[in-house]
């Protein structure tokens, strides 16, 4: 059961610096071969000034900086029963290797939903993350589903 | 790689290249695993999604979120991408072969940007939506 005084509740920011290797591996475990997420050269011919990061790549700061993790026990939510409901991101500018992002993660609402198989609580998470020049980079929308 | 794409270029009811990926293994949700750092054991561990009862073990949402993201970013130049969203409509499972597609929605000039929107999907092999998502890219004008 999901901790309703938490609405509009705002976590502590966490930091996560881009490294290259992390992108390259994202990519390949995607399996993506696209030049511009794995060649410098490639990517700086395209107009970027390094590699960029993958359309995807959000999901790594939040996870690796077991922010997401912290946040669902804070939540009170039973992690074996998370599914992921929906994810969006709205990109403000380019993410580059050895960027240092800043995320801010707000809880926008808390909802019930009766499902197919009983009923659900619906979180919805709302991340800004910010860059070292402090210039906003990625605003990332998620909706968790916690089975009951 | 995308080619470059002028808002000219491209028109409503245009069909983005579909991409077809998979079919999923279990090494691949492994390495997926670590590289996105999502080790939920229902991704990782056969015996955990039978467990929680959803039938065994599953792909991450996101692994397929980023299949979407390699057919869109193979199409629209990453740099034009402006928002990207999806639903995870269906569970992926082992085996599976995922198939991408998309299409322009909505064409329009507002405040002066070129804005193109779409809609995209992720089905598996029996045609079953994995995903349903869309999308809005900004794109420059031929001179």
């Amino acid at each position: 059961m999901a901790d309703r005084s938490k609405i509009n509740h705002e976590f502590p920011p966490f930091t996560y610096e881009v490294e290259r290797g992390k992108m390259r591996e994202l990519v390949q475990a995607i399996g993506d071969d696209n030049p511009i997420f794995l060649d410098k050269e490639a990517a700086i011919k395209e107009g970027y000034k390094d590699i960029p990061a993958f359309p995807t790549f959000a999901t790594v700061p939040m996870n690796w900086s077991n922010t997401l993790l912290s946040i669902i026990s804070d939540l009170k939510i039973n992690f074996a029963m998370v599914l992921h409901g929906e994810e969006g991101y709205e990109y403000l500018q380019e993410i580059y290797p050895g960027d240092v992002l800043t995320g801010k993660i707000r809880v926008v609402s808390i909802d019930e939903k009766a499902g197919k198989s009983g009923s659900m609580d619906l979180v919805k998470l709302e991340t800004m993350y910010t860059n070292q020049r402090n210039e906003p980079v990625l605003k990332a929308n998620a909706l968790i589903v916690e089975r009951k | 790689m995308a080619k470059e794409l002028y808002f000219q270029d491209i028109n409503v009811k245009d069909q983005m290249p579909v991409l077809v990926k998979g079919p999923v293994k279990h090494m691949q949700l492994v390495r997926y695993a670590g590289a996105s750092g999502d080790f939920n054991p229902l991704h990782v561990d056969p015996e955990v999604g039978k467990a929680v009862g959803i039938g065994g073990q599953i792909a991450h949402g996101m692994l397929v979120m980023g299949f979407v993201g390699q057919a869109l970013a193979g199409w629209i130049p990453k740099k034009y991408l402006r928002k990207f969203s999806v639903r995870f409509v269906g569970m992926t499972r082992l085996n599976e072969v995922v198939t991408v597609t998309g299409k322009v929605t909505d064409k329009k000039q507002e405040s002066g940007n070129n804005i193109i929107r779409g809609e995209v999907f992720a089905r598996d092999q029996k045609e079953e939506l994995l995903i349903a998502g869309s999308f809005e890219a900004h794109l420059p004008e031929k001179k």
